[in-house]
């Protein structure tokens, strides 16, 4: 996990028994292709879209412009960016709390006991590794305003029948709800495995203290030492969720009336359906952002907050 | 721990259960649909069974419309090739990371790390640009080739290597093996944990990804199975619940078939590589 | 205020019993050891007493309160872990005053910022603070409050546990093998300090250890375990020269007690061999002769046996010698200065000092015996 990853970078370099001089062409003889695959398909793509960026140039032109800083300046003015913008940032903010709460309440019902621990586990982990257009469709069934299961239910009961996916009101509901349900099982493993870090004793020592309760001996050990994987968890959501784009392509198009037009659509509409490229990739770049700066504070703060046991 | 009586394990179970049936709703309805003649789907009852099967019927109609094999052999096609190269090039260059010394070693492994920052959807312009220039829209090369190198993969695998004992590659450098050869005979042997776990995540993240096959594909043959539902949708089926739950059910299946198999390797898999989501 | 009194304990987990009857009287300021080898129920039998696992049957009584159903936060007991069991978030001041807060605070007014705020709160925390403060400078940690654990030492953490444990004046004090995790010479001083500090807090403390030494040094009795029973409560001193069963006296004492394969004669006299041991009995048949390696030395007359090999002490010299009979290994302790007498291989005659041997039947029990100078003059 990203403990791992950051604590394995520059420490204690293995110290070899080398021979003369051989090492250092062999090396880079064997990066070479990782090297020249990494030049071509990542560096220079993202120096290009660095540069694409502040250029008008569209696809099958034959010449752009240097524009400045005039993509941006657009998008202060674009609905459908502010949009995308406001839906993404919605999106995320139900998705996460949603998922990470609900994953870590399951997980410490899991771990409260011994029955039936691979079981739910495998349940819950079952949509991250079904393919997401397909069950996106059956989500799409099970929504269906008129002849989906969730609306026949609340006939049933007397409530009201909304057009899920349909309505502008709730189509960010529906589809948060369906990120939701993508990555509870995802949060979940990972808080399983942060809560059976957490050693036996200090429970029977919480308990010696005089914690009675399930909820003083939670507060008192549990939440405090899951306190790494919950940064983690929180941070591995937002760049989840903030990458939405399966289920919107798949159920709304960003519809209705931009009510679910999302970040990657925006990028996707604007660069493939539209050929504005200059344009799409000033939106890239503002969501490259985003992500770099959760990235940064998650790297911060599990600098501040590593030193537990 | 003792198990306690069941009798008491029981509100804990219940709430587990609740949760279960919530996530495993879209699957059971997906199942019963798939069955289902068109009339009695329209007919939102909330019973699972059919009243008359149409089990033929639906997922005839989806092999009848679309050649759905030839979309799966090309998501298989798609995700092992993408593998292939993945760990053909990330295994030489983790080894020359974490078991060499050479001038540029830093600077090599800043850029590894950089690219474990960049979500693969902010090259996608670029990219599409390059690859039309090189004529190479809807081909298996388009769809292959801006994966070949997983930045990811040579951190894990560099990661792995580096707990590796120097004696041991020390004592095959004695009996005479080229660096070459360590990395093929002594470290790929020994990486195979590490290879399970990236070869998971690796192909479950193509498998079903969507953005990347839009762009480049527009041919039908060349689909992948996620494009192929929604061609299926939109153009052929409309509103045919019955078959688009066949094809959903279909293109779903050989990956949660594989999860329930293997579902501790799947987990450790994707959640030791969570990293890169 | 009775202490600590277990009657009739049993524990299984499923099929495995790994308590089998177990009784045991701890009074009050007693510190008294469970000592066992690994897997005899010792470290089951503490964490019952705690109340952190649960009896099959039987009762335990701390303070002559019947405790046996009430769980570990309402039993006032103290207990310090193997692994200290130290909270790594919470500062060293926080981790001693944990037990204060969860008992002398309510679930309100421990809840973080607002707590504080409820009237009556601040006071208490004061009180705890101070009480803290008191527990620490006892323990020599007065300095180290504000510091979390990762960054102490392994002396410092287990300070700190003791800190916890004795902060809230415990009816008992329990402990987990609480010095496995020091280094050697540490091991050695904190032994000192743990038995001073139960002198000056003075609860009934239950002490588990596999080490004997730890046992016998600290402690007012032992307690020897094994199989999942008690074989003998007593001092030291009662533990070592007069063990009821083979088991104990094995157990007990390094190196090893010697044994022999004997045979009570129709005159009730205890023979090793053809050899008579200078020591009589009543009964007849087989019985096991015991001797500790200080109380068997070589003589004019006694066991032919040859000796193996020598080990140097410094204070004294343990003597490897086989019986030419049966080829088994007897140790003897002899001054430092025997090292000149003796070579490898030298053949040699070994004889007990019948005040000292200890008897037992064949299935391991302790027999009643008394010397017989007669045999030993007849050799």
């Amino acid at each position: 996990m990203a403990d791992v990853a950051l604590s394995g970078s520059a420490l204690n370099q293995p110290r070899l028994a080398r021979r003369m001089g051989g090492d250092a062409g062999i090396a880079w003889l064997l990066a070479l292709p990782a090297i020249l695959a990494y030049l071509a398909m990542i560096l220079l793509p993202l120096l290009a879209v660095l540069a694409l960026a502040f250029t008008d140039y569209e696809f099958g032109a034959r010449s752009f412009h240097w524009i400045g800083l005039a993509n941006f300046a657009d998008m202060l003015s674009d609905r459908t960016f502010a949009a995308s913008i406001r839906n993404t940032v919605i999106y995320c903010l139900f998705v996460a709390p949603l998922s990470i709460g609900i994953a870590l309440g399951l997980a410490v019902l899991i771990e409260a006991g011994s029955r039936g621990k691979a079981l739910y586990r495998a349940v819950f982990f079952l949509p991250v590794v079904s393919l997401t257009v397909a069950m996106a469709t059956a989500w799409q069934y099970l929504l269906h305003p008129s002849i989906g299961p969730v609306n026949a239910l609340l006939r049933m009961v007397g409530a009201g029948t909304p057009n899920w996916l349909g309505s502008s009101d709730w189509v960010i509901v529906s589809l948060g709800f369906i990120g939701v349900w993508e990555n509870v099982g995802f949060n979940l493993v990972l808080f399983l495995a942060g809560l059976t870090a957490i050693p036996r004793e200090l429970y029977a020592a919480s308990e010696i203290d005089g914690a009675r309760s399930g909820w003083s001996k939670f507060w008192l050990v549990t939440w405090p030492m899951l306190g790494p994987t919950m940064l983690f968890v929180i941070i591995i959501t937002m760049t989840r969720s903030i990458r939405v784009f399966d289920t919107v392509q798949t159920l709304t198009q960003g519809g209705p009336n931009n009510a679910s037009e999302v970040l990657l659509r925006t990028i996707y509409q604007e660069g493939f359906h539209y050929f504005k490229f200059g344009y799409s990739a000033a939106i890239t770049l503002v969501f490259l952002v985003i992500v770099l700066g959760l990235m940064l504070i998650q790297t911060r703060l599990i600098d501040r907050r590593v030193h537990y046991g | 721990m003792q198990t306690r009586p069941l009798i008491n394990d029981l509100p804990r179970l219940a709430l587990l259960s609740l949760a279960a049936l919530v996530v495993l709703a879209p699957y059971i309805w997906m199942v019963a649909v798939s069955v289902k003649p068109q009339d009695e789907v329209f007919k939102a009852s909330l019973s699972l069974i059919p009243q008359k099967w149409a089990l033929i019927e639906n997922y005839g109609k989806v092999l009848k419309t679309i050649p759905i094999w030839t979309y799966i052999v090309n998501g298989l096609i798609v995700c092992f090739g993408i593998l292939f190269f993945q760990v053909l090039f990330a295994v030489p260059a983790a080894y020359a990371l974490a078991k060499l010394n050479f001038r540029g070693r830093e600077l090599v492994f800043g850029f590894v790390m950089l690219g474990l920052l960049i979500p693969y959807q902010t090259t996608a312009l670029p990219l599409y640009l390059g690859i039309h220039q090189l004529g190479l829209l809807n081909s298996y090369t388009a769809l292959i080739a801006p994966f070949t190198c997983s930045v990811f993969a040579i951190f894990l695998f560099r990661q792995f290597f580096r707990a590796i004992p120097d004696d041991l590659i020390n004592a095959a450098r004695i009996d005479g093996m080229g660096e070459f050869s360590i990395v093929w005979r002594v470290i790929v042997p020994n990486a195979v944990p590490a290879a399970t776990a990236f070869a998971i995540f690796s192909v479950v993240a193509h498998w079903n990804d969507l953005f990347w096959p839009l762009i480049v594909i527009q041919k039908g043959d060349l689909y992948t199975p996620a494009m192929g539902i929604l061609a299926f949708r939109s153009v052929e089926a409309g509103e045919d619940y019955g078959a688009l739950m066949a094809a959903a059910l279909l293109v779903t299946a050989p990956l949660v078939l594989a999860f329930l198999f293997a579902q501790r390797r799947f987990i450790e898999g994707i959640t030791m590589t969570g990293l890169k989501g | 205020m009775s202490g600590i009194v277990i009657e009739g304990v049993q524990k299984s987990f499923g099929m495995t019993s790994v308590l089998r009857g177990v009784s045991l009287t701890v009074a009050h300021d007693e510190f008294l050891s469970l000592v066992g080898p690994s897997g005899c129920g010792k470290t089951t039998l503490l964490r019952i007493i705690a109340g952190l696992e649960a009896v099959s049957a039987g009762t335990v009584q701390i303070a002559g309160r019947e405790v046996t159903a009430l769980r570990a936060a309402d039993r006032d007991v103290a207990m310090v872990f193997q692994n200290y069991a130290l909270y790594p978030h919470l500062t060293v001041r926080q981790n001693i005053g944990v037990p204060l807060v969860m008992r002398r605070l309510s679930a309100v007014e421990r809840i973080p910022v607002v707590g504080r705020l409820l009237p009556g709160v601040a006071t208490k925390r004061c009180q705890i603070s101070a009480d803290v403060v008191t527990a620490a400078e006892m323990l020599g940690i007065g300095a180290l409050l504000e510091r979390k654990p990762a960054q102490l030492s392994g002396g410092q953490r287990q300070r700190v546990a003791l800190g916890r444990a004795i902060v809230r004046h415990p009816h008992a004090f329990l402990m987990d093998e609480p010095l496995s995790n020091l280094d050697a010479a540490l091991r050695v001083t904190t032994r000192a300090e743990i038995v001073a500090l139960h002198r000056r807090v003075g609860a009934s403390t239950v002490y588990v250890t596999h080490d004997q030494s730890e046992a016998m040094t600290m402690s007012d009795r032992v307690a020897v375990m094994m199989d999942g029973q008690i074989l003998q409560v007593g001092t030291p001193e009662a533990i070592y020269t007069n063990p009821q069963d083979l088991r104990v006296a094995s157990f007990i004492g390094s190196p090893s007690i010697n044994t022999f394969a004997a045979e009570i004669g129709p005159d009730g006299e205890v023979m090793i061999g053809s050899v008579s041991s200078g020591l009589g009995s009543t009964g007849t048949g087989p019985a096991i002769l015991a001797i500790r390696p200080e109380n068997i030395a070589p003589a004019e007359t006694g066991i032919a046996a040859r000796v193996d090999h020598l080990e140097y002490l410094g204070e004294s010299l343990l003597v490897h010698a086989r019986l030419l009979e049966g080829d088994e290994l007897v140790i003897c302790r002899l001054p430092p200065e025997a090292r000149q007498q003796l070579r490898r291989g030298e053949m040699i005659r070994l004889r007990p000092d019948p005040a000292k041997a200890l008897l037992f039947d064949g299935a391991g029990r302790r027999r009643p015996a008394q010397v017989r100078i007669r045999d030993v003059v007849h050799g």
